[in-house]
């Protein structure tokens, strides 16, 4: 084998031992259905695939035949997707220990969809963008409606489905547009051909037709309507995957097209992205304030959240990249501490033929007085989420304005400070509730040794790093620019 | 070549609006076969003959078999096509065929300016070069096609579980377990009540 052939398959060996898992784990049930058993391989394979990419970070840039690259931004997407697939599978397995029916495919579908992450983040070729979009969707139908004896979870795994499959369309459509006028379908030729003709009607329908299939996955207004129904049907560990793994990968994909394909030179397009930024902001907050539902006030949040994040696509110059990293970074722990507490109070699923999950505010009324570590967790989060100082969401928000201020672009920056001050309101009426005298009657509450299992001590292990980084942010900081500098 | 391309292209396009409109499922989906025979026409007049093969061998062939017969199997009745009837009314498709007329509009104008300057021609691709495109610089490709067939599968097998098959599962597992308790039995009487305590409350807590 040649000295480049095993260079190439050495940066590729997480996204290998990944799909390796997903077959091991697959014959693993077909000798025996044994629910930790396979949760326990699927960790392993999982903690294996990060090892091989933590150990490839000496390889430098790597050219994986000519559809995929790894390089220090892949390598970075590909920890944030492998750490939250690890936090869904400790949760998966406290949830699905309620469930009556097959448990094992979960894991598979998991494994998959992290796959589908890997290839999307090592993406440098529409070809390898469309299928690693695909292969994190398609397990996402299944996980979503995975207990589909609930109302809820079938109708969020429908509802994703159909519109994801409109999406695909969007994205499909305007590849081909692209391929029809350039010839070519790798990013960097693209992004020649559209430096020197970027007027020509095709393709700038061709890019949008991109922009929007995207925009549907990070549900950026106004592709948003699935989010709120998805987010609160779906169960609590598919959602958690949803809202971290899949939308970090996207997300990544989506900044290398910006820095390669889609570096438009007219103003008009920032300037339109800006415009879509500022209602994505505004209107996720503005709807979030009215939600009585923990999961559906979420998925608001997430789409305020990559409102801010656009922030840095749309300046694309100077800290940009810094800034997208330390905000997914700071996105990813606060959102898995938040749906963590979420699932963990909904563990073990019980089947209720609606929406299983405790996603109603008034579950969590007088949380504190019954589970006060936990409710500690989910303030924490919420604080993040809030961007108050010396948590992590603060050092995220502090980045993004940074960004904005540094370019100008003081509309932005005014709307992530407007957008900020709403989202303190809702956070922290989700807080008041947690603290509130608990009623008569207790509807839902986690289990008592939640703290021992996997998935407690993966939301504790959030929380403190939340902390953490919000009062010494030095090494991530380090860490981040190294990957954006090199 | 050109005049094979534009009149495929027509003969799909009309096939696959009797498709859409039509309310039989099984002549629905002989104008579907008639479509993608025509789409395979495409494909050849383009110099594509394998993926017109392929077109051909794979939907018109192997696929649209098993619908036709899939369909056939469900014995859809009157009640089915008076269904459709009642959905095709003209709310219903006036909104989306004002669309796909702009659409057509958008392409007619194309031709009628004149501009021709994109033309249909090139080499033929063979059955060899779509082999060694596939298996040279897009091989990752071909693996990852395979994982998202075998993560579609695994969701769809999860998803189309019948509760039939589901009972039939528990069943067995309930044996088992009261093999395994009968098998406890056997060993020291002590240890039998909590064995039998923890599965009577687990049980309970499933069917709660």
């Amino acid at each position: 084998m040649s000295h480049a052939a095993m260079m190439a398959l050495m940066a590729i060996s997480p996204l290998i031992l990944v799909c390796l898992t997903v077959i091991v784990v697959m014959l693993s049930i077909a000798w025996k259905r044994n629910h930790t058993l396979n949760a326990i391989v699927t960790a392993v394979g999982l903690n294996v695939a990060l090892l091989a990419l933590l150990f490839g970070w000496s390889l430098g840039p790597v050219d994986v035949t000519s559809v995929l690259v790894v390089d220090d931004l892949s390598r970075f997407g590909a920890v944030l997707v492998l750490m939250s697939t690890l936090a869904c599978v400790t949760l998966a397995h406290h949830y699905l220990e309620g469930y009556e029916g097959p448990r094992d495919e979960f894991y598979l579908l998991l494994l998959s969809a992290a796959a589908g992450g890997l290839v999307l983040v090592s993406a440098r070729h529409m070809t390898t963008l469309f299928f690693g979009i695909e292969l994190l969707s398609m397990p996402l139908f299944g996980m979503l409606a995975y207990t589909f004896r609930d109302r809820g979870a079938l109708e969020s795994g429908i509802k994703y489905m159909v519109l994801s499959a409109a999406a695909t369309a969007f994205l499909l459509f305007g590849m081909a547009l692209l391929y029809a006028v350039t010839g070519t379908l790798d990013f960097a030729e693209l992004g020649e051909a559209l430096s020197v003709s970027g007027n020509d009607p095709w393709l700038l329908a061709g890019a949008g037709m991109l922009l929007v299939g995207l925009a549907f996955k990070l549900s950026i207004v106004p592709f948003h309507l699935w989010t709120p129904d998805v987010y609160q049907g779906g169960p609590g560990p598919a959602t958690t995957f949803l809202a971290t793994a899949s939308k970090v990968a996207v997300f990544l994909v989506l900044l290398r097209l910006f820095q390669s394909t889609l570096a438009f030179h007219e103003n008009w397009w920032h300037d339109l992205l800006a415009v879509i930024a500022v209602i994505t902001m505004l209107v996720g907050n503005l709807l979030a304030l009215t939600q009585n539902d923990l999961k559906r006030l979420l998925g608001y949040s997430s789409i305020a959240h990559f409102g801010y994040l656009l922030v840095a696509l749309v300046v694309n110059e100077g800290l940009a990249v810094e800034t997208v990293g330390v905000y997914l970074v700071t996105y990813v722990l606060t959102t898995l501490g938040a749906f963590g507490v979420v699932t963990l109070v909904s563990s073990p699923y019980v089947a209720t033929g609606g929406t299983a999950d405790a996603s109603p505010l008034h579950h969590y009324r007088g949380l504190f007085w019954r589970r006060p570590y936990l409710t500690a967790v989910m303030t924490v989060s919420m604080l993040s989420l809030a961007g108050i100082p010396f948590t992590a969401g603060f050092i995220g928000k502090f980045y993004i304005i940074a960004v904005g201020v540094e370019a100008h672009r003081w509309w932005l920056v005014g709307s992530v400070v407007v957008g900020s001050a709403i989202g303190l309101y809702y956070y922290l009426r989700v807080m008041v509730t947690l603290f509130l005298h608990e009623p008569g009657m207790q509807r839902r509450d986690a289990r008592h040794d939640w703290a021992e299992r996997a998935g407690g001590m993966v939301v504790l292990g959030v929380a403190t790093l939340i902390i953490l980084l919000g009062l010494y942010p030095t090494p991530m900081i380090d860490w981040v620019s190294w990957v954006a500098g090199s | 070549m050109q005049i094979a391309f534009y009149l495929s292209g027509l003969v799909a396009i009309l096939a696959t609006l009797r498709v859409v409109t039509g309310t039989h499922p099984v002549h629905a989906l002989l104008y579907l076969i008639v479509s993608l025979i025509a789409v395979a026409m495409v494909f050849f007049a383009l110099g594509a003959p394998f993926a017109g093969a392929l077109e051909i061998i794979v939907y018109a062939g192997a696929i649209m078999v098993l619908f036709v017969f899939v369909v056939m199997m469900l014995n859809l009745g009157e009640s089915a096509v008076e269904q459709e009837r009642a959905w095709l009314q003209p709310k219903a498709w006036v909104g989306p065929a004002v669309l796909t007329a702009v659409l057509l509009i958008v392409m007619i104008v194309t031709l009628v300016s004149g501009d021709y300057s994109g033309t249909i021609s090139g080499e033929t691709l063979t059955a060899k070069m779509v082999g060694i495109s596939l298996f040279g610089p897009y091989l990752v490709i071909v693996e990852l096609a395979a994982m998202l067939l075998l993560a579609a599968l695994v969701a769809a097998s999860h998803l189309g579980r019948s509760d039939a098959h589901d009972e039939a599962d528990l069943a067995r597992d309930r044996q088992r377990e009261l093999s395994e308790q009968a098998q406890a039995s056997a060993r020291p009487a002590r240890e039998t009540p909590i064995d039998a305590s923890q599965d009577t409350r687990s049980t309970q807590e499933g069917k709660a």
